[in-house]
């Protein structure tokens, strides 16, 4: 009896466990991957293949570890309202190890490194937006199937960079294949088409964004949202056609004449610069620029000659003329090159004139002038014109010219004016031989002028999009 | 069956009435009521914040009461005499280990639904969204399987280890259990391992019981990503637990058939 | 008469790490008739509960054979007809007297609710149903434990110290119970050290000592060799010296002389010689011999070389 008892067992012993393997085999574990592991690798262009960090994986212990990023966020919170903002970064990063699928974590986490950064001045630190980008794009890529961070990401090319807005318009198009994307959201991407000179585009996608708001006020004609996005869209489309008309695009494209139109011939604007080192890490920028309109800011960047950076694993120059990979890092690193310097400023001209005084003396951490040579370099792009120059500059700059510093080549299909300086560290510094003698360096057209800046054409003040609206 | 009934409607009973797990019990249902309290962020942070740290309160706390529960069972049976009246009964030693283990996991079933009701209270008042509810309460669902899986192991661990010993056993497998979904996909995603790491991890996932099939609470806590299949996987970590369960019953059997008591 | 309890050379060994292989039990051959209360006597560590345990099923045997009401042991037909109140027992502390009848009455699938109160009646435990067992006293706990030992009619009962820790009141009601059995035709088999109890109520006993059993048999037939004094006056001790018995002493005494016998010997010769001399009788008293007597006797032979102390 015992031994007919122990075959009966040891068959439902075997097929269980049979059964449980097959099932752990060939549907759970896969599921499980894709469901509820902490990296979900669901969009192949956006996955780095990897699998877990070591850390992420101690953490994935049981079911706990949305509980301790719960916890741990409400700290930072504290954190925040105390303006501890260091405090946060390690925490931002544990938090998003402990729970990739929190959003809002990516998303404030993003906010706080690309913004929260800056001198006393309100000077951006520029050495932490790769890594505000990388968080985002690891954000993406562990949440694709919500708009958020491919927006967030975007935003911090479109609004914070300012610059090389393909990459605003690559990851706004991302955000806008998801399909909880919010409907006043999408009206961005038609801006940063035309910021990335893709005009024609920009102009269909609001034709499309109004089909589809037409179509929502269709459904329900008493809902005061709907009807409004139907209006900011057409419009958009009225002002866009009205102004390719005027910057001569129609024509262009018509391969008709120019000449009607203000783009043509396109206007000189006379740029000279020159950078005096009044104190030691203070730097007064001067020079001309001779567009009246009030709207001009012209970038001025001061950093390393050499700026390096650690991309896979071998130290590169990641700078370009004018510009920067700013994605130079695929993993998050929240620990800024702290060796590096990079100060980037916008010089507002006012009368013909720009006039600043850029104090980097106060943020030793932020500029700590290791290097021995530096560059700086003055750059406009017209694609981030205001719409009143651009209805003179065009998107692609065709009206304008700079008889010493325009430069084609430098970014594509766009004409801009670029122009650098050199100083050296003793320079910046007032040591050595610069200590009684004031460092001067300026571009070959500059002239001095006679008259005193501030004359009766007056021109109010340009609001910033920085804090404080001064 | 009615043996087995009767041995597991007294084992619910005497569970029930156990000091240690009242405490336990009554601990986790304070955290469940204070959890709100953390919740001071945006509206979605606080919603996210309050999910996570409920699910993970019942989550430990079920975990601890079913070891506790399982590991001092038959060894207080045998302490107290208690089985030997039991025993000398038509009852088979098998009948005695399945009604032991069914009354552990009704004991078990009726502590969460009562940290569960806590729970459905603390949301509602919270933020009086009957649906939300219902989609949180799937996790202390498969929890409970989870946790009947921890019973099973603890159980077929006190027929041969002294309880202090089973405590730490149990513990230490259902933690590595718990990794061992994530160290698999690891070795498995990443291209240098070695191979022959690959397929002792592979082997050791089929063996395993793996409890991290059932940590299914992330879409929950966090519901911006679709899930596919979501009613199947359900379905099979069930059914697998079962299998699991069954294979530990099975040869719990087997050693306490043969054990001295 | 069929036998209720049969073992032949039943043994369980255990390995120890310090002294090999221990014999618990050492072919152990038991009889118990059927009817009758058998009395199974040793002293701690003897391997009493051991045994009871081999013939429940509870433990196996290293080898040797047994049946129980003719089965082999382990058979779970026979727990049908068997019960078991064991050592210090303990029962789920949260039920009431009749709750812990229900649940014993359900594993034989018994659920008489009238049964369960005839037996509380029985026990006299009918009067504290409402009380838990955690308000037991230590009586009444004995007392719930027979009645649940009842429950399926048993033909066979063990009672391991059904006595132990009681006051000599309970220890006669539970005396009385049990004879009471008896006169219901079931089988008692008691393991016990309380030698009083077991010389009033058992027909037979065996006493184990170190897993082997060194008597066996009817109470009467062990008891046998009591002793006999007669104090006599008035004679001399040579002349009680002529006597020449055997196994007897003659000593002084504060009434006389005491002369210490076997009972079996001529009585009759010794009163006629007192006579004879002129001599008083003083007194005749019969020695019973003890089962203290004879458990003493037995378990103080020396020990054998090879075990030492009886696991339990």
């Amino acid at each position: 009896m015992k031994s007919r008892i122990s075959q009966v067992s040891v068959g439902i012993l075997a097929a269980a466990f049979f059964c449980q393997a097959a099932l752990q085999r060939g549907f759970i574990f896969n599921q499980w991957k894709q469901s509820y592991s902490l990296s979900k690798n669901n969009e192949a262009g956006l996955s780095i293949g990897k699998g877990l960090d070591p850390l992420q994986m101690v953490f994935a212990l049981a079911g706990f570890r949305e509980m301790i990023a719960g916890i741990l966020w409400v700290r930072a919170d504290d954190f925040f309202d105390s303006g501890n903002y260091d405090a946060i970064l390690p925490i931002i990063r544990l938090v998003t190890l402990l729970d990739p699928s929190e959003i809002d974590v990516y998303a404030t986490g993003m906010w706080h490194i690309g913004y929260n950064f800056t001198d006393e001045e309100q000077r951006s630190d520029r050495r932490y937006i790769p890594s505000a980008l990388a968080l985002g794009e690891e954000g993406a890529r562990n949440n694709p199937d919500t708009y958020e961070l491919f927006f967030e990401t975007g935003w911090i090319w479109y609004h914070k960079i300012d610059d090389d807005y393909e990459h605003a318009v690559d990851w706004f198009e991302k955000a806008q294949k998801r399909a909880d994307m919010i409907p006043a959201r999408k009206n961005l991407l038609g801006m940063a088409y035309q910021r990335a000179g893709l005009v024609e585009k920009g102009l269909q996608k609001y034709e499309d964004l109004e089909n589809e708001a037409l179509a929502a006020y269709n459904k329900n004609a008493n809902d005061f949202s709907s009807r409004q996005n139907r209006d900011v869209i057409e419009n958009n489309i009225d002002t866009m056609l009205v102004r390719m008309v005027q910057r001569g695009y129609v024509a262009e494209l018509n391969k008709r004449s120019l000449e009607p139109y203000d783009v043509s011939p396109p206007f000189d604007v006379g740029f000279s610069a020159k950078a005096t080192v009044v104190e030691p890490n203070v730097i007064k920028f001067e020079g001309t620029w001779n567009v009246l309109p009030v709207g001009t800011r012209v970038r001025v960047v001061l950093r390393d000659q050499e700026y390096t950076a650690e991309v896979d694993g071998k130290m590169k120059d990641i700078t370009e003329p004018g510009g920067m990979i700013w994605d130079y890092s695929g993993n998050v690193n929240l620990d800024p090159p702290r060796d590096r310097t990079f100060m980037q400023d916008q010089l507002f001209v006012r009368n013909r004139r720009f006039n600043r005084k850029v104090d980097m003396s106060k943020d030793p951490t932020m500029y700590p002038f290791t290097s021995d040579k530096y560059l700086i370099e003055f750059f406009y792009d017209p694609r981030s014109a205001p719409p009143h120059i651009q209805d003179k500059f065009s998107w692609n700059g065709e009206g304008m010219t700079d008889k010493n510093f325009l430069n084609t080549k430098i970014r594509k299909d766009t004409r801009v004016v670029y122009a650098t300086l050199t100083l050296t560290k003793d320079q910046i510094k007032r040591r050595n031989e610069w200590a009684d003698k004031v460092p001067v360096v300026e571009t070959s057209n500059y002239k001095e002028i006679d008259k005193a800046v501030g004359s009766d054409d007056v021109i109010v003040d340009i609001p910033s999009l920085r804090a404080g609206g001064k | 069956m009615r043996p087995i009934i009767a041995i597991a409607s007294t084992t619910v009973g005497e569970a029930i009435r156990r000091r240690v797990l009242l405490v336990i019990l009554l601990l986790a249902i304070v955290l469940l009521v204070v959890a709100p309290g953390l919740g001071i962020l945006s509206a979605r942070s606080e919603t996210t914040v309050l999910k996570g740290m409920m699910l993970g309160i019942i989550q430990l706390f079920s975990a601890v009461i079913a070891i506790v529960l399982t590991v001092y069972m038959i060894p207080n049976e045998i302490e107290r005499r208690t089985i030997y009246t039991i025993l000398s009964k038509p009852v088979q030693r098998w009948q005695f280990l399945v009604g032991k283990y069914l009354g552990a996991v009704a004991a078990l079933a009726l502590m969460m639904a009562l940290m569960c009701v806590v729970l459905v209270v603390v949301f509602i008042i919270e933020h009086q969204d009957l649906a939300a509810v219902a989609d949180v309460l799937k996790a202390p669902m498969m929890y409970f399987v989870q946790m009947s899986l921890l019973a099973a192991v603890a159980i077929f661990f006190s027929t041969f280890v002294a309880p202090l010993v089973n405590f730490f056993l149990t513990g230490g497998l259902f933690l590595l259990g718990s990794l061992f979904n994530p160290f698999f996909q690891t070795l498995q995603d990443n291209a240098s391992t070695n191979p022959v790491a690959k397929n002792a991890a592979m082997i050791v996932n089929t063996i395993l019981p793996n409890f991290s099939n059932y940590n299914i609470q992330n879409p929950i806590i966090n519901p911006n990503s679709q899930i596919q299949n979501e009613k199947t996987y359900y379905i099979s970590i069930t059914f697998y637990g079962l299998c699991y369960i069954t294979i530990l019953l099975v040869a719990g059997i087997w050693v306490f058939d043969r054990r001295e008591v | 008469m069929a036998a209720a309890i049969e073992t032949k050379k039943l043994t369980k060994s255990y390995k120890s790490r310090q002294h090999g292989l221990i014999n618990v039990v050492e072919a152990l051959d038991l009889h118990v008739e059927e009817g009758e209360i058998y009395g199974f006597l040793g002293p701690n560590g003897a391997g009493k509960t051991t045994t009871i345990k081999m013939l429940l099923g509870i433990i196996y045997p290293s080898s040797g054979l047994g049946y129980v009401l003719g089965k082999e042991i382990g058979d779970m037909d026979v727990h049908r007809m068997i019960s078991y109140l064991p050592e210090r027992p303990y029962y789920y502390e949260h039920m009431t007297g009749p709750e812990i009848l229900r649940f014993y009455g359900s594993l034989f699938g018994i659920s008489d609710e009238a049964k369960f109160q005839a037996l509380l009646e029985k026990v006299n435990l009918h009067r504290d149903t409402t009380k838990s067992i955690s308000q037991y006293s230590k009586g009444m706990q004995q007392r719930i434990g027979l009645a649940q030992s009842l429950i399926n009619d048993p033909k066979l009962l063990f009672l391991d110290e059904p006595t132990g820790g009681l006051d000599p009141i309970a220890h006669r009601e539970i005396r009385d119970l049990i004879l009471s059995f008896r006169d219901e035709g079931r089988t008692v088999f008691i393991s016990s050290h309380e030698l009083s109890e077991v010389e009033l109520i058992c027909d037979r006993v065996a006493i184990i000592d170190r897993g082997i059993v060194k008597q066996q048999g009817k109470l009467t037939d062990l008891l046998r060799g009591g002793r006999i004094e007669i104090t006599v006056t008035d004679i001399d001790k040579s002349i009680m010296n002529k006597l020449e018995l055997a196994d007897s002493s003659v000593r002084e005494h504060p009434l006389g002389l005491l002369l210490d016998m076997p009972e079996d010997n001529e009585v009759n010769a010794v009163i006629d010689l007192v006579r004879s001399s002129k001599g008083k009788i003083v007194s005749i008293v019969p020695r019973k011999k003890r089962l203290e007597d004879l458990f003493v006797e037995t378990v103080s032979v020396k020990p054998r070389s090879s075990s030492t102390e009886g696991v339990k």
